[in-house]
């Protein structure tokens, strides 16, 4: 795993309950404390403290304009919060400052850590299905036919298997959204963030499209957060965050 | 539609004042460049010696050679208006808007654009006629008085441009297949054939029997005529194999992709090599013509002890043009470039942002896109340089030894036309960086 730089490491005495590396798997891989966030002069976010731990899948719920999205973007380093901290535990080395660090280090970090799956896929509709998989893996310094024998191990795991030439354009949404998925967990992403994966799809291809993002992540350990508007996406994940006016008002655990 | 719809349609939105600037400076560079061509032109037609029919058939050629980068650029400047109604038009069509109205909305709107960039133009040439008008030909300037056009010309200029904005914005909506959610679906790559490979070489067949079946003693009109129709054919069998000369590059290139930027430029020439051609067209035959006629001036100033006056004179004023098409095309082709990119970054916003959030940096996708620009260019660009080379062999020998000078400044005259197009390139990265800020 790529080593962050020293000033984005932190000591573990900033996570809670960090003592030991037995004990580390029910760490919380990421913890956010007093996070503000305003756009002129609309609050985004007040104040929000949150703690994931390692292999849960948390489903973030709200009105539209309640800070949900915000609330992703900061936890994933992609704004920076006006005040507050984000800190990330990898289950190998030490504790990252999500929000510290400068842009171009936030970018390393998403790129090597993260995955990222979003409401349309965006994916690059010039490439095929496979090298916009093993595209993640490339950027990072993996050759390309390692690259792309892993991606197409991804794509036969999500049952995509040969699928692998075809464009974007040529997939329907459900199968898009599958590689949008393998291409979040390619790089062997720890924790992946969601924002709406299943927005744009009829609710059978939304339920086998959670199957997907949910094998893929909890389903090996891994960790997923995810935004929706779905309360039937929300149930399927462990725990519920209920986010308005830019305040968490209730956390509840699935049953 | 009514006009409070329309009007309401038309209005700028905040923030969109450089998606309306840059399809309008597009149309002020076409019209400005148009306008000063036709009028240079115009000075030769003006002269009735003996001498000036070569002039006039060598200003001719400079036309031809000039008509299809102008061509590129204005459509590409119209796509560009085009383009920005995709997400409004969506939203018509979702209120129930016809087609028709919507097709009308766009079409008004380009031509507005393309009004105000022509007019924009017309000042533009004005303030260069007097730097042009010092060009010496035959001796003398070629003055500025004499470049300008009558204001009947001018107009008709800007109506011609103005149509064509008309008239792509139209067939650009056609091209965009926009459902009523807005989304922009690429299915399928255009298919290039090695038909057009076939097609060629028999055209080339055809014309290499036709030459030899020419008399020499042909008339002065017959020769230009033939000569017009040799510059025909040689541009259309260009685009016949310029598309899938380029795509079996980019296959290549794909082939050997190991960094992503050479997957995603190798991808992106190949997502349509027509396109990809379209760009960079203009420079081939401009090349072709660099070194084919670059190396004939070239020879001719070599023979100083032997030629007259008059021959030395024309050979200084063919180089002289011959400067003046390479530097007016590459200028032509960067502009169109720019214009392109900074329509397809305005395009891909949200893809680019999404690559962002991604962790992708943003000098991945910019040198995907200037490779995706830059490799066809060089391919054709000296491609095209080599065929002429191959063709004028001897000649190249000889004034490599007689007039290195000559075939230096022809050659520095390509490699800053060259410069001058990864300019265009580099001048829209601020507009993708804006999708790659923090937010």
């Amino acid at each position: 795993m790529y080593l962050l730089p020293a000033r984005f490491r932190l000591q573990t005495d900033d996570m809670p309950d960090a003592d030991d590396e037995a004990g580390r798997m029910n760490t919380p891989v990421l913890h956010a404390q007093s996070l503000t966030k305003t756009f002129g002069t609309t609050t985004a976010l007040a104040g929000v403290d949150l703690t994931v731990a390692r292999g849960e899948s948390v489903a973030i719920m709200g009105a539209s304009g309640s800070g949900k999205t915000t609330l992703l973007h900061v936890l994933a380093g992609i704004t920076a919060p006006d005040a507050g901290r984000v800190t990330y535990a990898p289950a190998a080395g030490a504790v990252v400052d999500v929000t510290g660090g400068s842009e171009r280090e936030r970018s390393r970090l998403r790129r090597e850590s993260f995955g990222f799956v979003f409401q349309q896929g965006l994916l690059i509709p010039e490439l095929t299905a496979i090298e916009n998989i093993s595209l993640a893996l490339m950027i990072n310094g993996t050759p390309r036919r390692a690259a792309m024998e892993h991606a197409a191990g991804w794509m036969a795991s999500l049952g995509l298997g040969g699928m692998e030439e075809r464009r974007i354009g040529e997939l329907s949404g459900g199968q898009a959204q599958r590689v949008a998925i393998a291409r979040a967990q390619v790089t062997g992403a720890e924790l992946v963030f969601a924002d709406e994966p299943t927005g744009a799809l009829d609710s059978q291809t939304s339920t086998d499209v959670m199957n997907a993002l949910l094998w893929s992540t909890t389903g090996q350990g891994r960790t997923l957060l995810v935004v929706t508007h779905d309360s039937e996406v929300a149930a399927r994940c462990s725990r519920t965050v209920r986010v308005r006016d830019g305040h968490i008002v209730d956390a509840a655990v699935s049953a | 539609m009514n006009a409070q719809v329309l009007a309401l349609l038309l209005r700028p939105a905040p923030g969109q004042g450089a998606v309306l600037a840059l399809p309008a400076t597009a149309f002020a560079m076409v019209t400005a460049l148009v306008l000063t061509v036709v009028g240079g032109a115009q000075k030769f037609w003006s002269w009735t010696d003996p001498d000036a029919g070569l002039y006039q058939a060598l200003a001719a050629i400079a036309l031809v050679l000039l008509v299809v980068p102008l061509a590129t650029l204005g459509g590409a400047a119209a796509r560009l208006s085009a383009r920005r109604r995709d997400e409004r038009l969506s939203t018509l069509r979702l209120l129930g808007v016809s087609p028709a109205g919507v097709t009308g909305a766009t079409v008004l709107e380009s031509t507005a654009v393309a009004t105000a960039g022509s007019l924009i133009g017309v000042l533009g040439h004005l303030a260069v006629v007097p730097l042009i008008g010092l060009i010496p030909f035959r001796g003398e300037p070629l003055g500025a008085e004499s470049i300008l056009l009558a204001p009947l010309g001018v107009v008709a200029v800007i109506a011609v441009v103005v149509l064509l904005a008309g008239v792509s914005a139209v067939v650009g909506l056609r091209q965009v297949v926009i459902s009523p959610l807005g989304v922009r679906m690429r299915t399928s790559v255009p298919r290039v054939h090695w038909i057009r490979a076939l097609l060629a070489v028999l055209v080339i067949a055809f014309a290499f029997v036709f030459v030899q079946v020419f008399p020499g003693t042909a008339g002065i009109v017959i020769t230009i005529t033939v000569l017009a129709g040799m510059f025909a054919v040689a541009l259309a069998v260009l685009n016949l194999i310029g598309p899938w000369a380029l795509k079996i590059h980019a296959k290549q290139g794909l082939r050997r992709a190991e960094k992503p930027e050479r997957l995603l430029s190798a991808r992106l020439v190949l997502e349509s090599p027509k396109a990809a051609w379209r760009q960079v067209s203009g420079i081939a035959m401009t090349s072709f013509m660099a070194v084919f006629a670059g190396t004939g001036v070239a020879f001719m100033s070599t023979m100083s002890a032997t030629e007259s006056a008059e021959n030395l004179a024309l050979a200084a004023d063919i180089r002289t043009g011959l400067i003046i098409t390479l530097v007016g095309s590459f200028l032509i082709v960067a502009v169109s470039i720019g214009v392109n990119q900074a329509s397809s970054i305005l395009d891909q916003r949200e893809l680019h942002r999404s690559l962002h959030f991604l962790g992708v940096q943003m000098t991945t996708v910019d040198a995907a896109r200037t490779r995706a620009v830059m490799s066809p260019l060089l391919f054709t660009a000296l491609g095209s340089a080599l065929c002429a080379a191959v063709l004028v062999f001897p000649l190249v020998g000889i004034t490599v030894i007689t007039a290195p000078l000559s075939l230096l400044t022809i050659a520095a005259v390509v490699a800053l036309g060259i410069a001058l197009v990864w300019f265009g390139v580099r001048v829209t990265r601020p507009l993708l960086g804006t999708a790659f800020q923090p937010a």
